[in-house]
């Protein structure tokens, strides 16, 4: 077992890196994907205290990003609020439709769960598209105020400023997880996924804790929502849609399910292979799928479990 | 035996699954630091038994009063708060995860730092953690898996799995410990060392009450037997005692030999 220490070596090196990286680039187009990717990895991370801590699969996931973005764009909007207080909302208002369908979806488990999820997931996505009046349905809201900082002169709308904006959050939901795996609250997640029965005779209510994870998980949603409108100023029901719940999906299962770093490798792979295969259009789909499936297969660790087989095998040889 | 030493106290209780009665207006009581064994042939109802007391199963009819208090509605979670803990007859485990976080893991109901604890880096959260790092190491040394701490659950040999089930049940820091069917799968070997194991934990002051099929092990440790047949209670007393209870012979004994 690596030891504590020199991981958190290894995340502070990996953070330096990540701060120094705009200077190497340079880059509008590479730092505008960097923002993207930390953004994803935020998103990424949130469905994984679900998919990789509860063991549920939640399909419904990218629907809660949407109501974070929207929440955060109509609030601020047309409210007149200040632009920072949009994650803030975003995160409860997302945390909220968490509570009220995790109360009715958790339930149950397993592949019903995640048909349930996807059908809660098609029913908000079906509202935002049809409630015309509120969220300008297809066309979708455009014009978003971005981030800003006045007094310092900084417009979040510019990647090379969002990217350590988001990088900021991105730490901080880091963090958050770590805390969360070194807690009693994330072993109780974890005893719950692999042992339901012994959990709740070891004294963890069940249910409870797969609600309040399953809730936290939707309020961090619905803050990477928030990041994701007021950068890209742009945000259609499309949003809510099944390509970005299977992105998300893939991110997790693809990185590594279950570890903090596995849905930031998952997020840096689905971003690269999304650009570097444009040319292909939507065949990009089918080699999504392949990876998915075949991280399934024959990786069920993800990427990350990569490393810790190289790291086993030259410690028998 | 006076009211306020009887830890755990059952009365009356039913249990019925539709028109089966698997158990039957069934009273008895265990005392503090006592060991309890509860046999029978298959089907008696001893596990619907053990499932009602540790709060798995409501009760039909009865009552179920720990520590003084009346637990008949209580869940099973709710039950490990109040001190009972349990094995279940089919190993069960955290099998991803090392024993050590096996062990870790039991501790929960024992701790009060949660996510935010942790995430705020407080002192009361790393003294808690320094305190379950110590006792997991304790009753790791305690169930002799010392030497696999690293090991994940599902790769340890069976006999060992049944130690890590019993080690996870201690980590909840329980008065009540109900053992079911701990030796199954046993060679007498094992059995034995089994009965030393059980003799170590009531001298940590723990009261158990356990289901067996191996005489050997219930002859070996209980204090007291309670016999049960079709879902009732037809005996009590001590293994000696109970052994040759005529009304014991004909039910359940004597369809076999006592395989002691």
């Amino acid at each position: 077992m690596t030891s504590q220490p020199s991981r958190n070596w290894a995340w502070g090196l990996a953070l330096l890196g990540a701060l120094l990286a705009p200077l190497v680039v340079g880059n509008d187009f590479i730092l505008h994907m960097m923002t993207l990717w930390a953004i994803y990895s935020l998103l990424a991370l949130s469905l994984n205290i679900i998919i990789g801590y509860l063991g549920e699969l939640s399909f419904g996931h990218a629907a809660f990003f949407g109501i974070g973005a929207y929440t955060s764009a109509l609030l601020v909007m047309n409210l007149g609020l200040p632009v920072w207080w949009g994650p803030v909302l975003a995160g409860v208002v997302a945390g909220l439709f968490g509570l009220v369908i995790g109360f009715v979806a958790l339930r149950i488990v397993g592949p019903q769960f995640a048909i349930l999820t996807l059908g809660f997931g098609a029913i908000l996505q079906t509202i935002t598209n049809y409630w015309v009046d509120v969220t300008r349905g297809p066309m979708g809201i455009s014009q978003i105020p971005a981030f800003r900082i006045d007094s310092l002169g900084l417009d979040f709308a510019l990647a090379q400023n969002m990217y350590f904006l988001a990088l900021g959050f991105l730490v901080l939901g880091i963090y958050a997880c770590r805390a969360l795996e070194k807690s009693r609250t994330g072993r109780a997640y974890v005893a719950v996924r692999e042992n339901p029965e012994l959990a709740q005779s070891i004294g963890i209510d069940t249910f409870r804790t797969k609600w309040m994870a399953f809730t936290v998980a939707t309020a961090m949603a619905g803050v990477g929502g928030s990041l994701y409108g007021h950068y890209l100023r742009v945000i259609t029901p499309e949003l809510m849609s099944l390509t970005y719940m299977s992105a998300l999906v893939i991110m997790v299962i693809v990185g590594g399910k279950g570890t903090t770093l596995g849905p930031i490798v998952g997020a840096l792979v689905y971003i690269v292979l999304l650009e570097w295969l444009r040319a292909v259009g939507s065949w990009r789909m089918v080699v999504f799928a392949a990876l998915l499936i075949g991280c399934v297969l024959f990786l069920p660790g993800g990427l990350v479990s990569l490393w810790q087989r190289l790291l086993q095998r030259r410690g028998r040889s | 035996m006076s009211e306020n030493t009887n830890l755990l106290q059952v009365q009356g209780l039913s249990r019925r699954f539709g028109g089966l009665v698997a158990v039957q207006d069934v009273s008895f009581s265990v005392a503090a630091g006592e060991v309890v064994g509860l046999i029978g042939p298959n089907g008696a109802g001893k596990t619907t038994l053990f499932n009602m007391v540790a709060g798995l199963m409501p009760p039909s009819e009865g009552r179920i009063v720990f520590g003084g208090r009346d637990c008949t509605p209580l869940a099973s979670h709710e039950m490990a708060r109040l001190g009972v803990a349990r094995t279940f007859q089919i190993t069960s485990l955290f099998p991803h995860l090392n024993v050590l976080d096996n062990i870790r893991t039991g501790r929960y109901v024992r701790q009060q730092q949660g996510w935010l604890g942790a995430f705020l880096r407080r002192s009361a959260w790393r003294q808690e953690e320094a305190q379950v790092q110590a006792m997991a190491l304790e009753i790791l040394d305690f169930v002799g898996l010392a030497h696999r701490s690293e090991m994940l659950a599902h790769a340890l040999p069976y006999g060992e799995q049944r130690k890590l089930e019993i080690a996870i049940a201690l980590a909840s820091g329980p008065h009540l410990l109900l053992l079911d069917e701990p030796a199954a799968g046993m060679n007498p070997d094992e059995g034995a060392k089994l009965v030393q194991m059980i003799q170590r934990i009531r001298e940590r002051g723990i009261t158990v009450l356990l289901v067996e099929h191996h005489m050997k092990v219930v002859m070996g440790v209980c204090d007291r037997v309670i016999v049960l047949d079709s879902g009732r209670k037809i005996a009590e007393g001590r293994p000696a005692e109970v052994v040759n209870n005529p009304e014991v012979i004909r039910v359940y004994l004597g369809r076999e030999k006592v395989d002691a």
